[in-house]
């Protein structure tokens, strides 16, 4: 009975189940290479459908001495990685031998995570961004919930990309200095506050370089929003509707 | 002799504190045919004595190729450094799989010798018969480890195992404070001294010796025999040049192999 009763269960003939669709989920990521290292943005805001419910979500984290990890989708999906990823480093210090999980070993490991899981029908539901630097090498990677994967020297989740990557297949350039890369970014991050319905106005931007890693305190972009159109705005709308 | 009372079971301790089944297997590697490696800070080179049993047999493989950046040679029971070289291959190419990057010489060899050190604490097993040297190249640098039958592992600038290298251990003595500094063919060569000096006195030749290097830019390969025998040929002109000693005896010196080398 439990089959019929349920349509939105996945709840097959043998009894198997599917995740359907995330429940609390961050929107857009956005990823790119610049002179010294990787920049990556993303807002602080976690939605449950259309409501705004978490506004203060942390969704960029440091992972071992050089890597960033930022993910799009589900919450707990995310926050499951990190549970893994914490094991996966503290392993990795426990040998205490001089070699460390660098950004590409981090990349390949979580790709092997999400395929494995989406094989099992069971995905981690979440776009993920990893950037990092060792050894002078910079590296930027996305995965994806189905376990597709590659690099890039920019990388965006979600609506970001459709909105960023435009903006920075135009005007990235391999040696913009971090001012330059910050200015690009909320370039791209305003584009997505006003056009993304999910996006709110308050961010994170990290950067990671071969010194380490800092991730920004939330702060806001400074919209405008007076348009002439806004002004009177029941102007054209005369008639029955 | 006096210890054949607690030498049945690798899982009996002689009063002295002492696993003599360990200590047996470590003579087998003892008799196994000679084994070197070296270490510079951009190489290795591992060379080792390949006996065959007759003169109508291939010789034995001791050299194995692990992966890209790390290789093996072996002396001892040379079928349990075949199943050993399988593990590690395995080892590698797993790590390779998850993390798309070359797994680390000292984890491996933390894995070989944890692996070793189980066969010495189960009665129903009994120690590899065989010591390993890996060679291998990784993030941190230039690497030369020594695994034993008894689990044990040290890392070494230049070491040799096997029948007779004590004569090799000796002239590395003499040299190795100065190996970080070689260069590639330095390496090479002074490894080629090593095995002359196992041989005593028996020709030498590339059909009887394999040498095979890792370093930066060059994946871990076996140094074909053509290329083998003309530095062979070069190291002899400039020995006969400072021509003190005897010239070399032909007549064949093979002591009797042991039997695990067949």
């Amino acid at each position: 009975m439990e089959a019929l009763a349920m349509k939105d269960s996945a709840i097959s003939q043998n009894g198997t189940e599917r995740t359907l669709y995330p429940y609390v989920t961050g929107t857009s990521v956005i990823g790119m290479k610049y002179k010294d290292g990787i920049i990556m943005a993303a807002d602080t805001g976690g939605s449950y459908g259309s409501t705004l419910r978490y506004k203060s979500l942390e969704r960029i984290k440091s992972i071992g001495k050089h890597s960033l990890l930022g993910a799009s989708g589900e919450i707990s999906d995310f926050q499951e990685l990190l549970r893994y990823l914490d094991e996966l480093v503290l392993y990795d210090n426990m040998w205490d031998d001089g070699n460390s999980l660098g950004p590409k070993e981090v990349h390949n490991y979580l790709t092997r995570v999400m395929y494995n899981r989406r094989n099992k029908f069971n995905p981690l539901w979440n776009s993920l961004v990893l950037g990092g630097v060792k050894n002078g090498q910079k590296y930027l990677g996305m995965v994806s919930m189905i376990g597709t994967h590659f690099e890039d020297n920019h990388v965006a989740t979600g609506f970001g990309n459709h909105l960023a990557r435009p903006i920075l297949r135009a005007e990235w350039r391999e040696d913009l200095s971090f001012e330059e890369a910050v200015k690009l970014m909320e370039k791209c991050l305003l584009v997505l506050l006003y056009r993304d319905r999910s996006a709110i106005n308050k961010f994170q931007i990290a950067k990671i370089t071969e010194e380490g890693v800092t991730i920004s305190q939330p702060y806001a972009l400074k919209t405008h929003w007076g348009f002439s159109a806004f002004q009177n705005p029941s102007k054209g709308a005369e008639g029955s509707w | 002799m006096f210890r054949n009372q607690y030498d049945t079971d690798v899982t009996t301790w002689s009063p002295a504190g002492r696993l003599f089944q360990v200590e047996y297997a470590m003579e087998a590697v003892k008799q196994g045919a000679a084994a070197v490696g070296l270490r510079s800070t951009s190489h290795v080179v591992l060379a080792t004595v390949n006996k065959a049993a007759s003169d109508l047999s291939s010789h034995q493989r001791k050299v194995f190729k692990i992966d890209d950046h790390i290789g093996v040679a072996i002396a001892g029971l040379t079928a349990d450094g075949r199943v050993l070289s399988r593990y590690l291959r395995n080892e590698c190419i797993n790590h390779a799989f998850v993390y798309e990057s070359p797994l680390p010489v000292s984890r491996l060899v933390v894995r070989l010798a944890d692996k070793a050190q189980v066969c010495t604490q189960r009665s129903w097993k009994r120690p590899f018969g065989v010591g390993l040297l890996v060679a291998g190249l990784d993030e941190t640098g230039a690497h030369l480890y020594y695994n034993c039958p008894s689990g044990n592992y040290f890392e070494y600038q230049a070491f040799a195992i096997g029948s007779r290298s004590q004569a090799a251990k000796t002239f590395l003595e003499r040299r190795f404070e100065s190996f970080n500094s070689y260069s590639r063919d330095e390496l090479i060569k002074d490894a080629l001294f090593a095995i002359k000096e196992t041989l005593q006195g028996e020709k030498l030749t590339s059909s009887i010796c394999t040498v095979a290097i890792v370093g930066s830019g060059e994946p871990f390969h076996m140094i074909d025999q053509k290329t083998l025998q003309e530095m062979i040929d070069a190291m002899e002109i400039k020995e006969d040049s400072a021509a003190d000693e005897a010239p070399m005896q032909d007549e064949d010196k093979s002591t009797e192999a042991a039997p695990m080398d067949i």
